[in-house]
């Protein structure tokens, strides 16, 4: 099924005359209605998980027992239009594994050597649990741990176990029960541990950041961020400074730059010299002209600009695609 | 037209910034858990050298260790304001200390690697533990498929608690009691895959059902384009075909089929998977 969008022509931006007129002041309010926007926020958040859910595994656990047997549940997305899938299980002893699918489906497994073939039928999530015991090799009193993983898992070392080395950096670490937790990325690792007695785990209790709680606070900013940026063009737009466009009307009542000066004292020393230049220039500048005359960037220009037509001084035309400056004519009157 | 632009412009920025802040924040996650985990390890391998060597640490140990200790401190310093040191340092800390415990293990007189694998190098107690969580996600699976087997999972418990109790008794009849709970287990996973083979007949046909539709649909535009009629009659025999092994529960010949099919409606050029 195919649908097409046609283009429409909006009549709304052309005014009486047929001139078409730009006022950037009320341009994102005119185009993006807070509902709008609140909606595509809500989408955002919402293909966030979905995002990042479509890496292979979506969740990799792992836990060292005592002697090196490590117990694995990973939770994985697959494709439900498979009758089956063949997943690697990281090595080919393998003990009391179970896979279960949607719904807590008990799924049917076939081990070949490192692979075990699931029959899916459907499911579009599976979980698999399994013990497998070629992940850790033991010298000497010296445990060493091997994983080249596919996504970021967690691995939960025995107690008593203390960390000697390891050739990855780790995303996290927590202590559960005495037991060192760590998040590591995907790729190669390795990790060697010793048993010790002696020593405690004397690592300090880490502060065990929750990973929801820094989305909830980028989140959270953002949003507050955005709702008061479209609250307060929103509240401008309410109260505008009523400026009249229109050049046809055009007359030579341009007040005196002392005057100007006068109407409003509170004008930035930077800003003085913009209205300077434009008075001088005839009332009238392009805003290109004014970045050349005062070396600034364009955002920089722009944004005085802007307040310069806030503060009524100025009035903005476009003109062959680019923005005029002129003082406005009736700042008195309104005064 | 505009606002619908706008929106999608929205939706777009936002949904490429996002999980980038996201990832950010993750990455960056305490990053003082790396001079924890390089203090520890410090700690150890001093601990090592002391007892393995006592005073007479030989030169290229001192040396690796004189390294990965001068890292750690200087990873002390790097916190928290140079994050990209830090991690530079913790590297080069736990390479050292790594290669200092492997030297040491390898040297040691009792240097014999051990294969976890092997069955005889396994502790009780931790095979016992992972005895444990496999009959805890069978009984979840269980309770899915009402089977009657609360009784049986009762025994189990109490059989593991009697394992618990002979771990440390020598004369303790400790492979008898595992061999006993995996022949209760044994009986437990035939209950349920007996009770799960409804289900399962039912869950596969709906599966099959859902797909034969999307592909008779599939079909029907493949028609309308002009591909070849030789090619669509052939898949529609095959669905048919399919269809008629569901019919009579033969699902792993529907299974072969279906293999077939999707190869043909590929060569058409109509894939069947998620896009």
């Amino acid at each position: 099924m195919y649908s097409f969008i046609e283009p429409t022509q909006s009549n709304q931006s052309l005014g009486d005359d047929g001139i078409l007129f730009v006022r950037n002041e009320g341009i994102f309010d005119t185009m993006v209605k807070t509902s709008l926007l609140i909606a595509s926020m809500i989408i955002v958040a919402a293909l966030i998980p979905i995002q990042s859910s479509f890496s292979s595994p979506r969740d990799l656990d792992l836990i060292i027992y005592p002697d090196g047997s490590t117990h694995i549940s990973a939770e994985i997305d697959i494709d439900p239009f498979l009758t089956d899938y063949e997943l690697n299980l990281f090595g080919s002893t393998i003990d009391n594994l179970v896979v279960v699918g949607d719904n807590e489906f008990l799924l049917d497994t076939d081990i070949i050597d490192n692979y075990v073939l699931i029959q899916t039928f459907g499911s579009s999530v599976i979980n698999i649990e399994y013990d497998i015991h070629d992940l850790v090799s033991k010298q000497s009193k010296l445990w060493t741990f091997s994983l080249d993983s596919p996504s970021n898992f967690t691995l939960l070392l025995p107690q008593n176990s203390a960390i000697v080395g390891m050739t990855n950096l780790p995303i996290n670490m927590e202590i559960i029960n005495d037991q060192n937790k760590l998040t590591l990325p995907s790729g190669k690792t390795e990790i060697d541990y010793l048993f010790s007695n002696t020593i405690s785990n004397s690592i300090p209790d880490p502060k065990t950041e929750i990973n929801y709680f820094s989305y909830a606070i980028i989140g959270g900013v953002l949003i507050i961020i955005l709702i008061g940026a479209v609250i307060i063009i929103r509240t401008k737009q309410k109260n505008p400074k009523s400026v009249n466009h229109n050049p046809i009307t055009e007359k030579n009542n341009i007040l005196d730059i002392e005057t100007i000066f006068k109407l409003k004292p509170d004008l930035r020393e930077d800003d003085r010299e913009l209205v300077k230049f434009i008075f001088n220039n005839g009332g009238k500048a392009l805003e290109s002209e004014l970045r050349k005359k005062f070396l600034q960037p364009r955002t920089t220009m722009w944004r005085a600009v802007k307040r310069l037509e806030r503060e009524g001084v100025i009035e903005i035309e476009k003109k062959d695609l680019q923005n005029l400056v002129k003082l406005r004519k009736n700042m008195e009157e309104e005064e | 037209m505009k606002k619908l632009a706008v929106f999608a412009i929205i939706v777009l920025i936002f949904g490429t910034v996002s999980p980038s802040l996201v990832d950010r924040a993750y990455g960056q996650n305490d990053p003082s858990i790396l001079l924890r985990i390089a203090v520890q390890a410090d700690k150890q391998i001093v601990n090592q050298l002391d007892r393995v060597y006592g005073d007479q640490i030989p030169n290229n140990l001192q040396i690796l260790y004189d390294k990965g200790h001068r890292a750690v401190y200087s990873l002390d310093e790097s916190l928290p304001d140079d994050i990209e040191k830090a991690k530079k340092d913790f590297l080069v800390a736990m390479n050292s200390f790594m290669q200092i415990s492997r030297i040491i293990s390898q040297s040691s007189e009792k240097a014999v690697v051990v294969t976890v694998s092997d069955k005889s190098n396994r502790d009780s107690t931790s095979e016992i533990d992972r005895l444990e969580k496999y009959v805890k996600t069978l009984e979840k699976i269980s309770k899915k498929y009402n089977t009657n087997v609360e009784s049986d999972f009762i025994k189990i418990y109490d059989l593991i608690q009697e394992l618990r109790i002979q771990i440390n008794d020598e004369y303790g009849a400790y492979d008898d009691v595992i061999n006993e709970i995996k022949i209760i287990l044994n009986s437990i996973k035939n209950d349920i895959r007996e009770s799960a083979i409804k289900h399962k007949s039912d869950f596969i046909k709906r599966f099959f059902d859902r797909l034969l539709n999307q592909i008779d649909k599939l079909l029907t535009h493949a028609q309308d384009n002009d591909v070849d009629q030789i090619q669509i009659d052939k898949a529609h025999a095959l669905i048919l075909e399919i269809r008629e092994l569901l019919s009579k529960n033969q699902i792993n010949d529907a299974k072969v089929v279906y293999v077939e099919l999707k190869e043909l409606m590929k060569n058409i050029g109509y894939s069947i998977q998620i896009t």
